[in-house]
């Protein structure tokens, strides 16, 4: 089972000192928490995609290319990459340039985004969220899968002959993660497709994560990937620990009070109690963590958010430590014990990939022939081979 | 056949209130009504004061906790709903309104509601019209045509208004309301997952 830690990578005042970090500063402390995570051994780090301030990531593969260079194990994610405001044709150039980038060291989770504006801002209709994820994955999945591609759709210019470079690393596309709170069309996607899915439930109860992750699981087997207990599933959650319980709560709550999203709402008590968030000692988040497995199966990773609020850097950093030696060994060693041996213990790496679509003799045999027709002086001076590649 | 249910919503603050008052009366109404009828109910009541912490948490959460979860979950299995708040500042009272706004958005969609106020002076009696009834009609819910609202005045013995008292507008609308839920089939608890499209048609749409 993989552990990591996800960061929306919001610019945010500490109300214990009243400092507020600038972009740059807040860019390099997601850079910094990343090497810091790999360096500790946590599995996974993954960015969120904004568009918007106070967040700062609004390129993720700029910044995951960056630590792909700069890290030696962890798995570089996203959380989320926008399925309907991005053109999925550069989504497919973006992470197949970082899936060989990092030798396949990569997955990334869709998503809609939680910002209403964002659709307008690329010329999109918030109305057709649900409609534009579902177009815009299938001619991402064409994209990978297919070396040349026709296409057309209702939400993007028509493709003819066009042909998304870098081909995938050894001809299999990066693993593909769905990550929807209340929407369960988008579960039904992810179980269509035998991809993953991700409730990142931080801000809701435990029982309605149930319930999503089971409809996933039912769907996974209805479509045919296999039995619903088998199902690739990851959950999010959220964590403050520190050696003794009560310095927790104290070191915490001055940040949980004026949180962004949930702050000035529900006290940390009932928080704790209604959400997957937890406040205490190393002990108490394996407790929790340890237990989720009861609720939605054996699940593949967890995803701690541990960045946000305004906490500084370095505190942010301890929580690292303190996660990659105190708590992650515990539950990945529990998680271990009781996970039945025909369900995956992790979600598919590109090794596992690469050796399915050997063995089903899915992959092609040679490379792409790099022909081009396109390619004139100008663009212009292309005109009529690109007429003479599109009339049919 | 198993009993209809009417689901009460009572947006008064004060204890005793007379918005919990005016929908009692309304939710009994439309009980009798319904008897007559041959048709069994059940009253559940939501009351708002007891919930406002709770509404407001989900506004800035988005989930609803505790007695909120239930009071949602009643009101979208209901046959028939009471509506009444008290009026301030002309118009519905600010925590009735967070609560409307916290409902799922089809949640009320076809069901048959009748609303009420309550206020010091018939000056606002027009609330119920020009406030309550357009924010039922954006939630797409079946209004009966008599709204009531109950003035201070309207409690007393007889009653300033000897036309048309006070209990002869309550029994209305509750005759309108029941009306309306014996001509319907049973509500059916419409669940997150009972209605999700299959991917192709998702893919087709």
């Amino acid at each position: 089972m993989q552990f990591g830690i996800f960061s929306v990578g919001d610019v945010t005042t500490d109300p214990t000192t009243g400092r507020t970090p600038d972009d740059t500063e807040r860019v390099r402390a997601m850079l910094t928490i990343a090497e810091h995570a790999d360096a500790a051994g946590l599995d996974v780090f993954a960015t969120g995609e904004h568009h918007n301030p106070p967040f700062v990531p609004s390129s993720p593969t700029t910044m995951l290319g960056y630590l792909a260079g700069r890290t030696k194990n962890i798995i570089l994610s996203t959380a989320t990459t926008l399925i309907t405001t991005n053109d999925p044709v550069r989504l497919a150039e973006e992470y197949a340039m970082l899936q060989v980038v990092s030798g396949g060291r990569m997955d990334l989770m869709m998503g809609r985004g939680n910002t209403g504006p964002v659709y307008p801002w690329f010329g999109k209709d918030i109305r057709q969220g649900i409609p534009l994820a579902i177009e815009n994955y299938a001619l991402l999945r064409r994209l990978w899968e297919e070396d040349v591609v026709d296409w057309s759709g209702k939400f993007r210019t028509p493709l003819q002959g066009f042909t998304s470079t870098p081909r995938p690393l050894d001809g299999v596309p990066p693993f593909v993660w769905h990550g929807s709170i209340r929407s369960p069309e988008i579960a039904e996607q992810a179980a269509y497709y035998g991809d993953g899915f991700l409730h990142n439930a931080i801000f809701w109860p435990m029982q309605h994560t149930a319930q999503m992750v089971n409809f996933y699981r039912q769907r996974y087997e209805h479509h045919g990937h296999g039995r619903a207990d088998q199902a690739i599933v990851g959950l999010g959650g959220q964590v403050f620990v520190r050696k003794s319980s009560q310095a927790a709560w104290d070191e915490f709550r001055p940040y949980f009070d004026v949180a962004p999203v949930y702050g000035h709402g529900p006290s940390m008590e009932d928080f704790t109690r209604e959400t997957p968030l937890t406040v205490g000692s190393p002990q108490q988040v394996i407790d929790r963590y340890g237990a989720f497995w009861e609720q939605v199966g054996h699940y593949q990773r967890q995803m701690f958010l541990i960045d946000h609020a305004g906490l500084p850097l370095k505190t942010v950093l301890e929580q690292i430590d303190i996660l990659a030696e105190d708590v992650v060994p515990v539950l990945r060693k529990e998680a271990e014990a009781r996970r039945p041996a025909d369900v995956p213990a992790n979600p598919p790496s590109h090794a596992d990939r690469v050796a399915a679509a050997r063995a089903a003799g899915a992959v092609p045999a040679a490379a792409v022939a790099a022909a081009d027709h396109w390619t004139g002086r100008t663009a212009e001076d292309d005109l009529d081979a690109a007429d003479a590649a599109t009339v049919r | 056949m198993t009993a209809r249910s009417i689901v009460v919503v009572s947006g008064g603050l004060s204890q005793p209130s007379s918005t919990r008052m005016l929908a009692d009366r309304l939710a009994d109404a439309t009980v009798s009504a319904l008897a007559e009828r041959g048709v069994e109910a059940r009253v559940t009541v939501v009351e708002l004061r007891d919930l406002a912490h709770e509404v407001v948490d989900m506004t800035l959460t988005g989930y609803a906790r505790g007695g909120l979860a239930e009071a949602q979950e009643a009101l979208a299995g209901a046959d028939g709903v009471v509506a009444v708040t008290p009026v301030y500042t002309a118009s519905y009272a600010g925590l009735f309104k967070s609560f409307v706004d916290v409902l799922d958005k089809d949640a009320l969609r076809g069901t048959p509601v009748v609303l009420g106020a309550t206020g010091g002076t018939a000056r606002h009696s027009l609330v119920v019209e020009h406030a309550l009834r357009p924010l039922f009609a954006y939630l797409g819910a079946d209004v009966v045509p008599t709204g009531v609202f109950a003035a201070t005045d309207d409690w007393a013995e007889a009653g300033t208004d000897d036309v048309r008292p006070l209990p002869d507008r309550i029994r209305r609308a509750g005759e309108q309301l029941a009306e309306r839920v014996a001509a319907r089939e049973p509500a059916r608890r419409v669940g997150l997952y009972d209605a999700v499209p299959s991917f192709e048609d998702l893919l087709g749409a």
